[in-house]
């Protein structure tokens, strides 16, 4: 399940750490691996398993790559509306059950 | 960046409940602090005063996940009475933007670490 592999894409620290900085702004793979101990092959993987999660999305510029977070991921909106889905009626009968422990 | 492109990305989940209760008792338990905890835990909202509240139809809170990707929106609640004396509520909740609310918590004295919390 998609939501699964956003879980374990971002469950690893260095992808999490590439994930935070895409999120303050679209960058190449070279840019994102300033400050970080890691080789570029290692990279090319890391993006290539947040990108299968839907959480980055690669845009091509002449001989560049760049990446981005995905702000039309599908894996955001459904996981998100699965989730709420679910809690609000869950919520809503916790507020029956208060309402009829409150006085007038 | 894209933000007008993000902000264009409006996903609302809409719900309606029917309350035997009369409004003005629901609008009580959502809107008083220490009721609304009893239901509505303080630790899924990302802040436990209101975004806004018009006393007795509306009040809306920010909430936040408390895993990765920690996306934030807001849910309305809407109170009016219904044709039973009792009340409609409307739930109203909104993914807006996801790349705008996108808030990843930063270490303190580390850039490059994220913080992982146990589920």
């Amino acid at each position: 399940m998609i939501e699964n592999d956003i879980f374990k894409a971002l469950a690893d620290p260095t992808r999490c750490a590439i994930f935070e900085k895409l999120a303050s702004g679209s960058m190449n793979a070279s840019a994102l691996r300033e400050g970080m101990a890691i080789s570029q092959p290692a990279m090319s993987q890391h993006l290539a398993v947040l990108r299968n999660a839907r959480l980055v999305r690669e845009e091509r510029q002449g001989r560049f790559v760049n990446y981005e977070v995905d702000p039309d991921g599908l894996a955001f909106i459904a996981r998100w509306l699965a989730k709420y889905r679910a809690y609000w009626p869950a919520r809503v009968d916790a507020l029956k059950a208060l309402l009829k422990d409150m006085d007038q | 960046m894209n933000d007008t492109k993000a902000q264009a990305q409006t996903k609302d989940l809409v719900q309606d409940y029917e309350l035997d209760a009369p409004p003005e008792k629901v609008w009580r338990a959502i809107s008083i602090p220490a009721l609304r905890e009893a239901w509505l835990p303080k630790g899924d909202l990302a802040d436990a005063a209101p975004v806004s509240s018009k006393p007795g139809e509306e009040v809306r809170y920010r909430m936040r996940e408390d895993e990765p990707p920690f996306l934030e929106s807001i849910v309305t609640f809407q109170v009016s009475p219904n044709a039973d004396g009792g009340t409609r509520l409307r739930i109203i909740h909104g993914l807006v933007g996801a790349s705008l609310m996108l808030r990843m918590p930063r270490a303190a004295n580390s850039n490059l670490r994220c913080v992982m919390r146990a589920a």
